[in-house]
């Protein structure tokens, strides 16, 4: 018995220490210029709330050509417009995809959040089913937007079943009780840039010792790596990404809300032998007569930037993302 | 019986010479010093721990 009191001080200032970091993480915790590479479903809901707080803004939501694939965040073109001045927020992340903007939409309109102007790209490779987000939400944006989703909605969805695990349970009621594990995630990646402290040192070690400089020669894109990547059969109905595409500016166009698509610059160089036949202009036109008969105001840039502007198929250089941010901003300004 | 090995000490003896043992012994004896570490230590797990919860999705090459 001797012992337990000892103990159950140190008990107690362990608790005490833990409660006030998660007291400080809850008022500091720091709003990025854009979602990390692994973000978690507590920063997201930090955003949401923020955003339902804030004055109405420009809100960009699409894949990681929007996000800023390889290139700093105060780089990509979404950072450039809110340097210039533009009120708004780069909401897009790897792996977007017409159905995570529909489950996003739904989930800030839910939350109250009401955005001046929606400006989301739509990429013409989502909607191949054997795109990695045709049918999947990103699992933090689904932990919070799952449960606003129809059933028929879910239907069509790729869906993991209910994890019973011992592990899941004690993961989710941490993760529901303690700021400083639910936004783990997205601490380390602050802190290190890297998804890990290990993933770090590894990084650094590499570009040390030059190999990372030598293996990003060496992987440089080519077309072949995207053989399949684009799928040229006419687009339907029965298409899971235009669904939830149509849903998304049904939805826009109820609520009222400016609505801006960008068809997303393309690398037709690099992708010549794939994509430059009468299906993809045929998909890309019905895409675009979908959108403008919904009231979208449609800025094509499927074929607006030059191939140096390109790191592979349709992610952006740094040159790439200020072009882009030009383009944006006139349209903006209109 | 056991017969007394000449010269063998008790292991409280031989761990009392231990520097380990006697700066972890010294910590028992302080709880309040001892949850400031052991809250250290969490913080230290979280931080630089491994990243088991990939949610990355997107898989473009």
């Amino acid at each position: 018995m001797r012992a337990l009191a000892p103990l159950g001080l140190t008990m107690l200032v362990l608790v005490v220490l833990l409660s006030a970091t998660d007291v400080a993480i809850g008022t500091w915790f720091p709003r990025f210029e854009r979602f990390s590479d692994n973000f978690s479903a507590a920063y997201l809901e930090r955003e949401v709330h923020a955003l339902a707080r804030e004055s109405p803004q420009a809100l960009f939501i699409g894949d990681s050509v929007l996000w800023g694939y390889k290139v700093r965040p105060s780089q990509s073109a979404v950072s450039l417009l809110r340097a210039g001045g533009l009120p708004a927020r780069n909401l897009a992340f790897q792996g977007g995809s017409p159905v995570n903007l529909y489950a996003l939409l739904r989930l800030m309109l839910s939350e109250g959040v009401h955005p001046s102007t929606v400006v989301f790209n739509v990429n013409q490779k989502e909607f191949s089913p054997a795109d990695s987000a045709y049918r999947t939400v990103h699992p933090s944006l689904n932990a919070l937007a799952g449960s606003l989703f129809t059933p028929g909605e879910r239907g069509l969805l790729d869906q993991t079943g209910p994890q019973r695990s011992f592990e899941h349970a004690l993961d989710s009621e941490m993760t529901a009780h303690w700021k400083l594990y639910a936004l783990r995630s997205d601490l380390r990646e602050a802190i290190f840039d890297q998804v890990d402290a290990v993933h770090a040192a590894d990084d650094f070690v590499q570009t040390l010792s030059g190999a990372k400089a030598r293996g990003d020669a060496a992987h440089r894109p080519t077309a072949a790596q995207f053989e399949g990547t684009y799928d040229l059969s006419p687009l339907d109905e029965q298409n899971v990404s235009l669904q939830f595409l149509l849903k998304s500016i049904r939805l826009l166009r109820h609520e009222r809300i400016r609505s801006i698509a960008i068809l997303t610059p393309t690398n037709h160089a690099l992708l010549h032998d794939y994509i430059d036949a009468p299906e993809y202009r045929s998909n890309l036109a019905r895409t675009r007569a979908l959108l403008e008969q919904s009231g979208v105001q449609v800025i094509d840039l499927d074929r607006a930037f030059a191939p140096a502007e390109f790191l592979d198929n349709d992610h952006l250089t740094i040159a790439g993302n200020r072009h882009l941010a030009a383009v944006l901003r006139n349209v903006l300004a209109r | 019986m056991i017969e007394p090995v000449p010269g063998a000490v008790s292991v409280e003896e031989a761990l009392a010479d231990d520097p380990m043992y006697r700066a972890f012994g010294r910590l028992l004896a302080r709880p309040l010093v001892l949850g400031v570490v052991l809250f250290l230590l969490v913080i230290a797990i979280i931080v630089f721990g491994p990243s088991t919860e990939s949610r990355f999705i997107y898989t473009d090459f």
